[in-house]
């Protein structure tokens, strides 16, 4: 560590004003504050009781995410072996699964830090871990069959436009992970919906398996016939509630497993860095939205208005999303009770436009950015209401 | 037929929305976005506009231009929809002026949060583009009254939106090139992403 230290501090100077690389400053100050904690510290007493700044913060969030990725890597494997009638032995899933997912993260981190770094060094601001956070979850929320020049595409528009023009962490209104993937969403559909598109093909069209489809239980549900029960079409192509828990399914790469999901819930609501409230409500929202839908279901509607809640819960990106998507401290409200309305309604418009949007399967991304957008309006009413029940100070 | 009309204005609320859909009346939502309370009164008096113009331009329609319109009076084969453009506006902007003034009268309180805001409305896009899409999609009297009330309340939410936001971001350190009208605009190309959610629903009829 000495060493560490000794080396950073004699490079210093030349980051330093005046120095010969002046203008990197940002990137040295990166490097400094993951190894060792702020270079300014402040002489008196200080006023934050501990390390808990953006830096941990995010790091937190990596942590938890971890289980997703891990498994994002042996089911994106696991998921090209099976289609193309590959051996299953784990060491062979878990090379596929790398190979799929190493260069997804490398080209996210790469395009992502390059348009980060151009920012920080133009604009003069610190490079900031919230781009930690954006460039772990991006990956996840892709389909393992994407090109890596559209991830670049996606990874772009979410830092720069959905970041970077309002000033960078902690200024943008939107999700910039989910932004990303809104763009794509919109720009190259083909990409990024259908049935072909969830798997990692490791071997020509010809050579699959006899009755592979590729399809997500969300496609399923959405293409059952109208009239037929969908829990069964759901159950013959293969997708029962227990294997959309444990998430050996087609869908994004980190989304599949809701037991991951939950290990990393456990993790930042333990650790406050979640919020809980959002999560619940998320959850509370759209199992009384599916509810309703399956109370007013008659035989003749669209075969998602019967899918029972509990199977929207485990479908699809729903699980994900809720837990670290919606609960993005920059983008979500700031109030307990606007966390509540604003988690209720995210669950509740998800559920709607999968049941009720022919267009799109699943809801929950663009019902998360929906929310964002609406999340500071409910916060000004909520925090109206409050100041309207203030006693006031001067009589 | 309630179905109908509830499916028409939950649609023209979300799913066409006038603003984040068609981007019409885009000049007072970019100038009076700045805080939420203003944003609520200008949407307010777009709403009451809206809700009374379209109206009032399906009866001239229906009544005066129309192709065959004239029949009651005995010109069964005079067609005076080239006039459309111009007489709408006319109404609009007459219609706001009576408006601004019997509220003036009868309404005072009224007329003081929505005073400024009126005779800016009378050059809302939104509010002449409502009254050509009533013509262009055959709307009967009833479904213009919805259409108009329900884009209204669309234009409300979608200003309001904008609003928080820009609010939330009144500290935000803006590349300089950017600050002012290039962030709005690229914030209100965002949010309209986002109301695409909507898009492609049908409802019913």
């Amino acid at each position: 560590m000495k060493f560490l230290l000794k080396l950073l501090q004699d490079q210093e100077k030349l980051f330093k004003k005046g120095g010969k690389l002046e203008k990197l400053y940002p990137l040295f100050e990166a490097q400094y504050t993951i190894l060792f904690s702020q270079k300014t510290v402040s002489k008196t007493r200080v006023h934050i009781r501990d390390f808990l700044d953006t830096k941990r913060y995010m790091i937190t969030v990596v942590l938890a995410l971890l289980p997703c990725m891990l498994f994002a890597i042996y089911n994106s494997g696991y998921q090209a072996h099976a289609a193309a009638n590959l051996s299953l032995e784990h060491v062979d899933i878990i090379k596929t699964g790398l190979q799929v997912y190493i260069p997804l993260l490398l080209v996210t981190f790469v395009v992502g830090g390059f348009w980060e770094v151009i920012f920080s060094v133009v604009r003069k601001h610190e490079i900031n871990e919230g781009f930690l956070v954006t460039g772990m979850l991006f990956p996840l929320i892709m389909p393992a069959g994407i090109p890596l020049w559209m991830v670049a595409m996606g990874i772009s528009f979410g830092v720069v436009i959905g970041k970077e023009v309002f000033g960078g962490t902690g200024r943008n209104f939107l999700n910039p992970a989910l932004t990303g993937r809104a763009f794509l969403f919109f720009t190259y559909p083909a990409f990024m919906s259908g049935d072909g598109v969830w798997t990692h093909m490791v071997a020509a069209k010809d050579k699959l398996v006899d009755g592979f489809s590729g399809a997500t239980p969300l496609a399923v549900a959405a293409l059952s016939p109208t009239g037929e029960s969908v829990s069964s079409d759901l159950a013959s192509a293969g997708f029962s509630v227990s294997n959309m828990f444990w998430g050996f399914i087609p869908g994004s790469m980190g989304e599949t497993s809701v037991f991951c999901v939950l290990i990393g819930a456990a993790i930042l609501i333990i650790t406050g860095i979640g919020s809980w409230r959002t999560m619940l409500a998320c959850v509370v929202g759209a199992v009384s939205m599916s509810a309703l839908f399956n109370a007013v279901a008659s035989p003749d509607s669209v075969a998602m208005m019967s899918v029972t809640p509990i199977q929207h819960l485990v479908m699809g990106g729903f699980a994900f999303g809720a837990v670290f998507m919606a609960t993005d401290p920059v983008s979500s409200p700031s109030q307990k009770l606007s966390k509540l309305i604003y988690g209720f309604l995210i669950g509740a418009v998800a559920i709607i436009i999968r049941a009720v949007n022919p267009a799109y399967p699943e809801g929950m991304m663009l019902s998360i950015l929906l929310m964002n957008v609406f999340a500071p309006v409910i916060d000004h009413f909520v925090m109206n209401a409050k100041l309207k029940k203030r006693i006031p100070n001067v009589i | 037929m309630f179905e109908h009309l509830l499916s028409l204005g939950i649609e023209s609320i979300f799913i066409n929305n006038i603003l984040l859909a068609y981007f019409l009346g885009m000049c007072s939502f970019l100038a009076c976005s700045k805080n939420i309370k203003t944003a609520i009164g200008l949407g307010f008096a777009v709403i009451f506009v809206l809700s009374i113009t379209a109206p009032m331009n399906w009866l001239i329609n229906e009544f005066l231009l129309k192709e065959g319109a004239l029949a009651w009076a005995g010109f069964p084969t005079v067609d005076l929809s080239f006039l459309q453009f111009i007489s709408f506006i006319a109404t609009i902007a007459a219609m706001v002026q009576i408006v601004e003034l019997v509220m003036e009268q009868f309404a005072p309180a009224l007329y003081s949060a929505l005073g400024i805001f009126l005779p800016l409305i009378a050059v809302n896009c939104s509010i002449l583009g409502a009254s050509l899409f009533m013509v262009e999609r055959n709307y009967n009297f009833s479904e213009t009254v919805v259409f108009g009330f329900g884009s209204g309340i669309g234009w409300l939410l979608a200003i309001v939106a904008m609003a928080a936001v820009q609010q939330k971001m009144s500290y935000a350190n803006f590349p300089k090139g950017l600050a002012g009208f290039g962030v709005n605009m690229i914030i209100t190309g965002l949010i309209s992403m986002t109301f695409m959610a909507f898009a492609g629903i049908k409802l019913v009829g």
